[in-house]
């Protein structure tokens, strides 16, 4: 089937892009790097989770997806305030 | 068919996205170039999947509160990081820096 060929490029580009992104991660020269690696990264796997649920046919995931987006936003206002409040400490 | 431009459009963007996030020199010029490719990417994505999918339609409203959600949570908090990236005492690397005229 042509769509789910596409589906499946699509979850194989956006894991690549991840993958690509890692590398921020691991090798970011300061922490706001690292964050915002790992802020693009949860929200790739937002969508990630949104195309498995649609391609396996398993809609209860939407739900997962939705709790992630808010946790990865609650953390990020988390971060952010933290490094503002470090910074105006030192 | 004409949806599948809307995918085509969303992993053309995730992807440079990913590239300006690898290669660009600064936080601030990344965090532009993350924010970019979130947002619009990943609510493009989703709306192509809102679109295609033959599903119940509670489904799809769970996935247009997601885009939803995405679209306004994802410049909150690249703002947020932003101005804590700021405080935290990374400099941007750029010749005029307006940010620190309004905020001394």
């Amino acid at each position: 089937m042509a769509q789910e060929g596409l589906l499946v490029s699509a979850f194989y580009l956006l894991v690549f892009t991840a993958v690509l992104i890692t590398y921020r991660v691991l090798r970011g020269p300061t922490l706001p790097d690292r964050i915002v690696g790992l802020n693009t990264i949860t929200t790739k796997v937002v969508v990630i989770i949104a195309l498995v649920s649609v391609m396996r046919g398993e809609y209860y995931l939407i739900d997962l997806a939705i709790v992630l987006l808010m946790v990865n936003s609650v953390g990020g206002l988390i971060l952010a305030k933290y490094m503002e409040r470090r910074g105006a400490g030192a | 068919m004409l949806e599948v431009l809307l995918l085509l459009f969303g992993e053309a963007v995730m992807l440079f996205g990913a590239l300006g996030i690898l290669r660009f020199p600064d936080v601030y010029t990344r965090l532009h170039a993350a924010t970019k490719c979130d947002t619009g990417g990943a609510m493009s994505i989703i709306l192509y999947l809102i679109i295609t999918m033959n599903a119940p339609a509670l489904v799809r409203a769970k996935l247009l509160v997601l885009a939803f959600l995405i679209a306004m949570m994802n410049p909150m908090v690249s703002h947020a990081l932003a101005r804590g990236a700021y405080r935290y005492g990374v400099k941007p690397k750029v010749v005029v820096d307006m940010y620190a005229w309004d905020n001394p």
